[in-house]
């Protein structure tokens, strides 16, 4: 073979030996993150995940500043004395204070931006594959189906942990600057072992929906329809019917069932989980088992079904 | 163009021509069956009794091919299945019933596409890369590390005329330009078995013989080329080994005279130029294979074209006769022996793909 590539492409032999199908799929990885990165709309997006940080970082720090520094003081609203303490208790709900719900919460309102974000993505990394027809460019190289639909999940994985697990790690190192950095790193070690499982979880469950849906769907609008109805028409419906009906109706909300496995990860008690009443851990751990089942039946079915039929 | 100037017998290592055996199935493919001895025990693509539907309709019908090496043109008019079947060879899609085999890897199996380069006849790529990039991007898919796939990139660009072209981004490229991509990234692993689906289509008469040579040479370096086309004088050019679908199945397969032979119901057309035509047109009518005989008009009555059966037996005749009775042969041209013509006694009608 080497003389034959010798006389064919006209190079010094080369003696090396390619890499297997699984060095393909981190090329293809790294190429889906080159094609999504040249368009702004992502950039925006990403923008917009960075305000949440942002948001998250300076408040978190505002919050330890004024417990420490004006928590006796007292300033006048209209006339009225307040007392300095009271003026951060609207970021009492975000609990920004370096805990496991801190984390979990800045992941909660990260994922906004992250379904987005990822709606738009799918049509772009694998529904123009299908719908372009340029999958058999991919396919035609020594790599198998499932190495395709793992280098793409490879590179949705990336941009969930850009947005979702680095700056929450970001928040924990913070926090540890804020408080007593020794004991807190320390203590809550186990915090960031929770932060990276959380985000493990996401990686896992959104990139294997987002190449499901992709791949049924194929185009953007359709593909961002069918997100809204999972994030945001689950969510409502399940919101209303968990509080009237039946907590285990929220596990058709996804974004809950993973923010309760994230939650888990993270060690928090179940009791402390806002809004009550929840359904339990193992059942948000079933819901989320499940739908990553149906989306790798869905695309073993299909990637065995992988036929190039223009 | 006879046998004996078909580019594969001149670039083939051993001196043999031989590079495809198929079994025809039906009826009438076994009329026109051919089985040619190869120099390699193993072939290099296998197909077994493989068929395949999309729903209800049928696109492969039992189709039995081995190749081993050379060039092989593929043609069939639309429908016939040729894509089906060059799709099935590089694994993109998986046959209903039967096997496809590279080497004895099934084709559905990516490691057997180390072995095999498909050029697609879409061109569907993403339209913001250069063309440069593309490639790179593919040479990585195939397992390259970053030097390597740059050298060889840069490599496969230089042999497609595209090197200093190449960073263009592909949404600016002619047809032509994208049928020389297409044709880079089919050749950066250096396969035995280069697929190529319709790779002349839009490119220039100076782009398509740079091409053509460019195919040649790669079957002059021991690769197996298989290519589908509807452009049948440049497939000629190229080769006079076909394999001819009709209807999902292999209707012929072999060197244009070796199938031309088998079409007893359409007798050979010859032209002849020679010194006395008048002398000659009474000796053929002698002959028990030549069917008629007409002689050009006045008032340079010097060719004649003669419909004959059997053209090997017919040719025999002819030579002996030729000798007997000192004949100056100064043009022998066999008139419907092209692709073309083939294509239209196998399939009725014109032949027009």
């Amino acid at each position: 073979m080497a003389a034959h590539t010798d006389n064919l492409l006209r190079y010094r032999p080369w003696r090396g030996k390619p890499h297997g199908p699984l060095y393909a799929s981190v090329a293809m990885a790294r190429v889906s993150l080159l094609l999504m990165v040249r368009r702004r709309l992502l950039w925006g997006l990403f923008a917009l995940g960075l305000l949440v940080f942002f948001f998250f970082f300076y408040a978190q720090y505002l919050v330890v500043w004024i417990t420490n520094q004006l928590a006796t003081e007292t300033v006048r609203f209209a006339g009225i004395p307040v007392t300095i303490g009271n003026l951060t208790k609207f970021f009492d709900r975000l609990a920004l204070n370096g805990t496991a719900h801190t984390f979990g919460n800045f992941i909660w309102y990260q994922g906004y931006v992250l379904v987005i974000l990822l709606a738009l993505a799918g049509s772009v990394l694998v529904g123009n594959d299908f719908f372009h027809g340029s999958l058999p460019f991919y396919l035609s190289k020594p790599i198998g189906r499932w190495h395709y639909v793992l280098g793409k999940c490879l590179a949705i994985g990336v941009f969930v942990n850009l947005l979702v697990t680095l700056p929450a790690i970001g928040l924990w190192v913070e926090a540890g600057v804020l408080y007593d950095w020794q004991t807190y790193y320390l203590d809550n070690f186990d915090l960031l072992l929770g932060i990276l499982g959380y985000g493990l979880v996401l990686t896992i469950t959104l990139s294997l929906l987002v190449v499901a849906t992709a791949v049924w769907v194929r185009r953007a609008v359709p593909m961002v329809m069918i997100w809204m109805g999972l994030f945001v028409f689950l969510r409502m419906l399940g919101d209303q019917l968990g509080r009237e009906v039946d907590p285990r109706w929220r596990l058709i909300d996804l974004w809950n069932s993973l923010y309760l496995c994230g939650l888990s990860c993270l060690g928090a008690e179940h009791v402390t989980i806002r809004p009550t009443p929840q359904p339990e851990y193992w059942e948000a751990w079933m819901m989320v088992g499940t739908v990553c089942g149906v989306c790798l039946l869905y695309l073993r079915r299909r990637v065995q079904a992988v036929e190039i039929v223009s | 163009m006879t046998s004996d100037q078909h580019p594969m017998f001149s670039v083939s290592p051993s001196g043999t021509a031989p590079s495809v055996v198929a079994r025809p199935a039906g009826a009438a493919a076994n009329q026109h069956s051919l089985h040619i001895p190869h120099h390699s025990s193993e072939p290099l693509l296998l197909f077994e009794q493989v068929s395949k539907w999309y729903g209800s309709v049928l696109a492969l019908n039992q189709v039995t091919l081995s190749l081993t090496g050379g060039i092989t043109g593929l043609v069939g008019a639309n429908g016939a299945g040729k894509s089906t079947l060059l799709r099935m060879a590089n694994g993109q899609l998986k046959p209903t019933l039967g096997r496809v085999s590279v080497h004895g890897i099934d084709t559905w199996d990516w490691r057997a596409r180390r072995l095999v380069g498909y050029c697609p006849d879409i061109d569907a790529f993403y339209e913001d890369l250069s063309g440069r990039r593309f490639v790179w991007v593919m040479a990585r898919l195939c397992g390259y590390t970053r030097t390597e796939s740059t050298r060889r990139t840069e490599a496969v660009l230089e042999r497609v005329g595209m090197r200093d072209r190449a960073d263009r981004k592909l949404r600016g490229y002619s047809k032509g330009m994208r049928q020389r991509v297409k044709l880079a990234q089919a050749l950066l692993h250096d396969p035995e078995l280069l697929i190529l689906d319709e790779p002349l289509s839009g490119i220039d008469p100076i782009g398509r013989q740079e091409l053509l040579e460019v195919f040649q040479s790669l079957a002059a370096q021991g690769k197996c080329l298989l290519i589908s086309s509807h452009e049948l004088e440049a497939l000629e050019k190229l080769t006079n080994h076909v394999a001819i679908m009709a209807r999902g199945r292999i209707a012929a397969v072999g060197t244009l005279p070796q199938i031309r032979e088998l079409l007893d119901d359409h007798p050979l057309s010859v032209r002849i130029d020679v010194d006395r035509p008048r002398d000659l047109a009474r000796l053929l009518l002698a002959v028990p294979e030549v069917l008629s005989v007409d002689i050009g008009k006045a008032p340079e009555p010097i060719g004649l074209v003669v419909k004959a059966r059997h053209p090997k037996q017919f040719f025999q005749t002819f030579s002996r006769l030729v000798v007997e009775h000192q004949l100056e042969v100064r043009r022998l041209e066999p008139l419907d022996e092209s692709v073309h013509d083939i294509l239209g006694y196998l399939l009725g009608g014109s032949g027009k793909t």
